[in-house]
């Protein structure tokens, strides 16, 4: 049987679900035993496979129109949707912007603040991806598994892709729930 | 065919979200290439209202790859907003946490993002080009890397209870001691983390040796370097004043944290998030300057232990001197200053107040303005804090380590590609190299979006009428 | 008794017990939120719901009282489905950000609820409407956003505290937990005392000085009691690396019952003294550090000469004098009492507090007891303004003024400002300084209703007529005479007295309450709300002597950690003015003006690290344990009175307990 295909990518969030992984340390070396990793932001393949992978993985929350493209390019090649980290859980610190308008937040970076100099101005170039109110990824598609935390710890991550690449549903209880 | 716009999304191995768009004119010369800095969050906005003692929390959550470094800015802004310094064992074992932090992320970087091209080649296939492939290439080095990033990792875990968004350090010190075992037990990894970084020093000389063109023409260009040091001028990472230096090494500022706003402004550019940094002396884009591992070693005149300031001394004569301007001597100055982090963990565990637990000074005199500095793996980190009489936040400002480089990145990307994308057809192991010179500035996007966000790669050549004619894909 | 089955266990409980409660004493785990042991019951939050046979729907356990036969079941499908549904709610109507709140990770209730019912995510999405933090108390700050309305502190603020300065702003969804009428809390009848913080199940009112002081795992916790006044509320010392985070109240201490004042509470947190580390010893003129040895050498080298005079020096002047604080433990005190008075026989051997109980009333045995407070149904409280002192009786009397009295009647007899009197059903506020005059008359009216159940005094009652004692305290004789009918008809009568009552009447105020109190019937003597932790023992051990230097040669002070007052201070400072300048031993734990001025200090242990004993103001032995170790130059009151006796050839005994009477 074929080893089961991975891809991953990030939305609004920080790297740590990331560094986390990272923190699995030599058992990368099993998990790429026991996966194909494909596409994810430390690998150089840019997208999931068109013709699918068997786990998509995100990070982050969904913040811009970018990250609504990746989440449902995502969603639709892709069999099992893992949501990873507080960010696509919830919505993460990120979503406290919610409690703002987001002009008002986006003056105060590039108008507003101290630093700034006396030209400055909301960019607002096509080539960026326009803010939105950030939501959890489950807001904006399916998600399959939620993998709290942040970020989850490396023995929780690890698991996880264990239970996932050998076709099983990871649950999460007792020392591998944790939302902090 | 009229003018062609090439899109490099996301670019990858970095940390964070971002794009390059690469515009061609009507002979396939590069007209000038952007790198888009893809996404906003609003750091600046979303903590007001916020207990200025939850910012060491809150903060960190900008960058999960340089975390001690937000946590630590933002302990030291809140030192000064409580008016607490902290006692000498806080400062040791904040400052052995960052040097974990420094170990871990330019560990990582060289190892495990940027190893990947050196070690692989660029024009290996994108598949395997990465960590992964790396493990299968050279099984033995790629162990060793990982155990020098778990290295970092460890010590960040032993002091702050977890190996990404610590909690460490409070206003006026630290929430714990370190334990003699605990000590004992980072010292015991010492000596391996050594070898492995003598190891990647090796490699990137050799490999700069053997492609002495590449290094000699990829993305070289002149710009003034900013960094802390100490007040003699040596290499500092955790406190110091600010230095900067002009194209030519000469000192052109050298001044405290506190006064960043004669010194810095910041341009913003309508085509990306992260902001651009300058000296505004000099106006921008004349005053843009960078920062990061090549940025300190030009800004410092000698480094205070004895391995790193023998590779020092041969970093500073590969420019007869002058200021090294070749974006790819990022990486050898990364590792220097990876011995550096080494030699200063052996050096803070061995001093007698490490285990001491007077860790925290609790005398507060309320202030309403503070701001603090650190040297962040990828540069110079500033955080700006005003709260209220009831310590709420009011205003925060921040300039982030990558933002410093945004100049400079865009410079680079600019630079390639037009060394590598004359009119040629265009190939993945050239945008690649791309994607290289923005990867060698190690940007933590991630932190530069606390206003921004994202790198993945797509090419789109669109003609000058505006229409996709041809699109190349990585996969 | 009745009898119930929960989860198949036959469960026993006593009539009127809850399902809850009886569940708890089976051992048995019902999810909660708003409920707390020591708060009436609220049923609130809907979280201990749970399946009874024969009912159509889940009731709420923590409201439902045990029925006979009742048969209950705790952990169904459906009753777990109610817990992730109510929980799915709690999550989408504010803004829970666990992973920068200083709760998270052990403390906080809701995400331990959560994790419970294994969510791994929130099934509804929040709203996102941002609500109010108040961060105007210098305390602990309150963050609306991580509220849950289970009201648990307005319930503690009023049923515990008695100050019903916390209320909620009813808006639906949008109900907020405010102060007095919605007004910050710095600017409210808040009197910070923290019950709140201690009662909040989420990250909601957090402490503003232990907040991400520490991970709970790193923490150690050490009982032990209150050293701020002579209540001796139980305190628990959170420790991390020999650093103090936080005191809360112990929920199961004799008295305190889990309450503290801001002071007990937060006070030991902002100190910001000077730390003396090592032992001092002036040499030529200025004070230079010393090992103990010189240290002690110096001082015996001044008290050997000394030793055998018997108390008289030249001039008849006894040539030492010596005070020690009351917030040391009763074996300091006892080691400072046989050191300077049995052993060396010094003129003045007294406490920091000399005057402040009345002469000889200390050693009556047994004192009056704090827990009748929570039962009177009549407190008389004289010359003591409880919300500034002895607070945590106060709170015993104030919670019984809301709407749940019981029918207590509080008297507050004070000539001077006394804040308790607002909240009094007769606030006496007797002319010319009274207070004895009005007690006094009040006793003689008490036996004029023949209501009394006791004997009447023996003094002579017949000069305190109601006339006359309108006279003298403008109290007219029907405001006496409503008083006094309440007095005389409560059942169980409380009275109180403390410091406030003008210094040389204290001894006679207490005597004629003890006789009031005796008339009255009340079943527990009148309570002294007065001094500092140890003041009782200090009395027992009679350092009661009035401390007015003339010309001793030898001044020894053990102040321990003592915050030095202008009135000692004053006294030290008229040394300049004596024709001999005595030689002055400060034993102590911080930098002062007092240590500035002697000619040794000794460097001893500050509270959180002396072990031993308290006598609170009841007579209660309380035990003092150490939470932190003092620097390695430091140390205990009782080494280094000891040290000082050995050296003198005169060992001290160790009976600390026996004048204690207790």
């Amino acid at each position: 049987m074929a080893k089961p295909t991975i891809s991953t990518d990030w939305l609004a969030g920080c790297a740590g679900c990331e560094m986390s992984l990272l923190d699995i340390d030599e058992r990368i070396v099993k998990v790429a035993e026991l996966v194909e990793i494909r596409s994810t932001p430390i690998t150089d393949l840019k997208e999931p496979d068109l013709n699918g992978v068997d786990v998509g993985i995100l990070t982050g929350a969904v913040n811009n129109t970018t990250n609504q493209e990746v989440a449902h390019r995502m969603r639709s090649r892709c069999k099992t949707l893992v949501a990873l980290g507080d960010c696509a859980v919830f919505g993460g610190v990120v979503a406290m912007r919610n409690f703002f308008k987001l002009d008002d937040a986006l003056r105060r970076a590039y108008v507003e603040a101290e630093s700034n100099d006396g030209e400055s101005k909301v960019p607002s170039s096509p080539e960026l991806a326009r803010p939105v109110e950030v939501r959890a990824l489950g807001e904006e598609v399916k998600v399959d598994v939620n993998v709290p935390g942040c970020p989850p710890d490396a023995d929780v991550i690890f698991y996880v892709l264990s239970e996932l690449a050998q076709g099983r549903k990871p649950v999460l209880k007792g020392d591998t729930l944790q939302w902090q | 065919m009229g003018t062609k716009k090439i899109t490099i999304e996301p670019v990858t191995r970095i940390e964070g979200h971002a794009k390059v768009t690469i515009h061609l004119k009507e002979d396939g010369d590069v007209e000038r290439a952007y790198l888009h800095i893809n996404e906003f969050r609003g750091f600046e906005k979303f903590c007001e209202g916020r207990m200025y003692f939850e910012l060491p929390s809150i903060m960190p959550r900008i960058c999960g790859i340089c975390p001690v470094s937000h946590h630590l800015a933002s302990a030291k802004t809140c030192d000064q907003l409580v008016g607490a310094e902290p006692p000498r064992p806080a400062s040791l074992l904040r400052e052995l946490m960052h040097m974990g932090q420094i170990v871990q992320s330019h560990g990582m970087h060289f190892f495990e993002l940027a190893g990947p091209d050196l070690l692989l080649g660029f024009d290996a296939n994108p598949a395997t080009r990465n960590v992964v492939g790396l493990i299968q290439a050279n099984p033995a080095l790629a162990l060793k890397a990982v155990a020098l990033r778990k290295f970092g990792q460890e010590i960040i875990k032993t002091l702050g209870g977890r190996k990404v968004h610590p909690s460490f350090a409070v206003p006026g010190g630290v929430n714990k001691a370190l334990r003699p075992a605990e000590r004992d037990g980072i010292l015991a990894g010492l000596k391996d983390a050594m070898l492995t970084t003598r190891l990647g020093i090796d490699l990137i000389k050799d490999w700069t040796t053997r492609n002495r063109q590449d290094v000699e023409r990829f993305a070289v260009f002149p710009s003034g370097y900013f960094g802390l040091t100490t007040p003699q001028g040596s290499l500092e990472l955790y406190q110091g004043e600010c230095r900067l230096v002009d194209r030519q090494g000469n000192l052109l500022e050298q001044f405290p944290a506190s006064r960043y706003l004669d010194y810095i402004a910041e341009h913003v550019e309508d085509w990306s998030y992260l902001k651009f940094p300058y000296y505004k002396k000099m106006g921008f884009p004349q005053g843009a300057y960078r920062v990061g591992p090549l940025g300190r070693l030009n800004v410092a005149d000698q480094i205070d232990t004895p391995e790193a300031h023998a590779e020092f001394k041969i970093f500073k004569g590969l420019n007869g001197g002058r200021p090294v301007e070749h974006t790819l001597y990022y990486h050898y100055a990364r590792l220097i200053e990876t011995l550096f982090a080494l030699e200063r963990i052996e050096i803070l565990l061995n001093d007698p107040d490490i285990l001491s637990t007077d860790i925290v000074n609790t005398k507060k005199t309320m202030q309403r303005e503070a701001v603090g500095v650190i040297e962040a793996p990828r540069g110079t980190l500033f955080h700006h804090y005003r709260i209220n009489e009831n310590g709420q936040v009011e205003k925060v400002n921040l300039i982030v380590s990558t933002g410093h480089n945004n100049w400079a990145m865009n410079m680079a990307v600019d630079s390639v590609a037009r060394t590598y994308i004359s009119g040629q057809r265009v190939h993945e192991g050239l945008l690649n190299r791309v994607e290289a010179a923005v990867r060698a500035y190690d940007p933590c996007l991630s932190c530069s979006t606390h206003a921004l966000g994202q790198m993945p790669i797509l090419i789109d050549i669109v003609d000058s009428s505006g229409t996709t004619v041809e699109t190349l894909r990585r996969d | 008794m009745v009898n119930l089955t929960i989860d198949g266990q036959e469960v026993s409980v006593s009539e009127g017990t809850t399902v809850l409660r009886a569940a708890q004493a089976a051992g048995i785990t019902i999810p909660t939120l708003c409920d707390h042991k020591h708060l009436s019951p609220f049923g609130g939050c809907r979280m201990c719901l749970v399946e009874v046979e024969g009912s159509r729907t889940l009731q709420p356990s923590c409201t439902l009282p045990a029925g006979n036969k009742m048969v209950v079941l705790t952990n169904t499908p459906r009753v777990r489905e109610a817990h992730t549904f109510v929980l799915t709610l709690l999550f989408s109507e504010r803004n829970h950000f666990c992973m920068y709140c200083p709760v998270s990770g052990g403390d906080c209730e809701l995400q331990n609820a959560a994790y419970g019912e294994g969510m791994t995510h929130w099934p509804l999405e929040p709203n996102w409407q941002p609500y109010a933090v108040d961060a105007s108390n210098p305390n602990f700050v309150l963050d609306n956003n991580r509220c849950i309305l289970c009201r648990r502190c307005i319930r503690a603020c009023g049923e515990l505290v008695g100050n019903f300065t916390l209320g909620v702003e009813e808006r639906g969804a949008s109900t907020l937990v405010i102060a007095d009428l919605g007004i910050p809390l710095g600017e409210s009848t808040c009197i910070n005392c923290g019950t709140c913080v201690q009662v909040c199940p989420t990250g909601a009112i957090i402490d503003r000085a232990s907040a991400y002081m520490g991970r709970e795992k790193d923490m150690t916790h050490v009982l032990s009691t209150c050293p701020t006044c002579s209540i001796g509320c139980g305190i628990d010392m959170v420790v991390r690396d020999n650093h103090l985070l936080r005191v809360d109240g112990v929920w199961n201490a004799a008295i305190s019952e889990g309450l503290l004042c801001e002071q007990g509470r937060f006070e030991p947190l902002k100190e910001t003294r000077e730390r003396i580390t090592t032992p001092l010893v002036r040499k030529d003129g200025t004070l230079k550090a010393a090992t103990w040895d010189e240290a002690l050498g110096a001082v015996t080298e001044r008290l050997k000469p000394l030793s055998g005079t018997n108390g008289k020096g030249a001039g008849g002047i006894e040539p030492i004098a010596a005070m020690a604080s009351t917030r040391l433990t009763a074996e300091a005190l006892h080691d400072f009492e046989q050191l300077f008075g049995h052993k060396l026989h010094a003129g003045i051997v007294t406490s920091t507090e000399t005057g402040t109980r009345p002469a000889g009333m200390a050693a009556t045995s047994p004192q009056g007891s704090l827990d009748a407070l929570k039962t009177s149904d009549c407190v008389v409280v004289v010359g003591a303004d409880l919300t500034n002192q002895q607070q945590v009786a106060g709170f015993f009397i104030k919670r019984r003024l809301g709407s749940d009295s019981g029918g207590m009647k509080l008297v507050v007899i004070d000539s001077g400002e006394n804040r308790l009197a607002a909240l009094a059903h007769y606030a006496l506020k007797p002319i010319k300084d009274g207070d004895f005059e009005l007690v006094m008359g009040l006793t003689a009216a008490v036996v004029k209703t023949r209501l009394a159940k006791g004997p009447a005094p023996h003094s002579d009652l017949s000069r305190y007529t109601a006339e006359a004692t309108f006279e003298r305290t403008g109290v007219t004789p029907e405001t006496l005479a409503t008083v006094a009918q309440d007095i005389a008809g409560a059942q169980r009568p409380v009275f109180v007295y403390g410091s406030s009552i003008a210094g040389g009447e204290t001894g006679r105020m207490a005597k004629a309450l003890i006789d009031l109190a005796a008339l009255t019937g009340a079943q527990t003597p009148p309570i002294g709300a007065l001094g500092q932790a140890n003041s009782l023992a200090a009395s027992r051990y009679t350092l009661d002597k009035p401390f007015t230097l003339q010309d001793q040669q030898v001044v020894f002070l053990a102040l321990g950690d003592e915050k030095i007052t202008p009135a000692l201070l004053q006294k030290l400072d008229s040394r300049a003015e004596l024709k001999i300048r005595p030689f002055l031993v400060v034993q102590a734990s911080y930098v002062s003006p007092v240590t500035a001025m002697a000619d040794v200090v000794l460097p001893v242990e500050m509270w959180v690290e002396q072990e031993g004993h308290f006598v609170n103001l009841e007579g209660r032995l309380l035990d003092v344990r150490r939470g932190l170790t003092p620097p390695a130059e430091v140390w205990s009151n009782t080494k280094a009175l000891e040290s000082i006796a050995a050296r003198l050839g005169t060992p001290l005994d160790k009976e600390w307990q026996e004048e204690l009477a207790l």
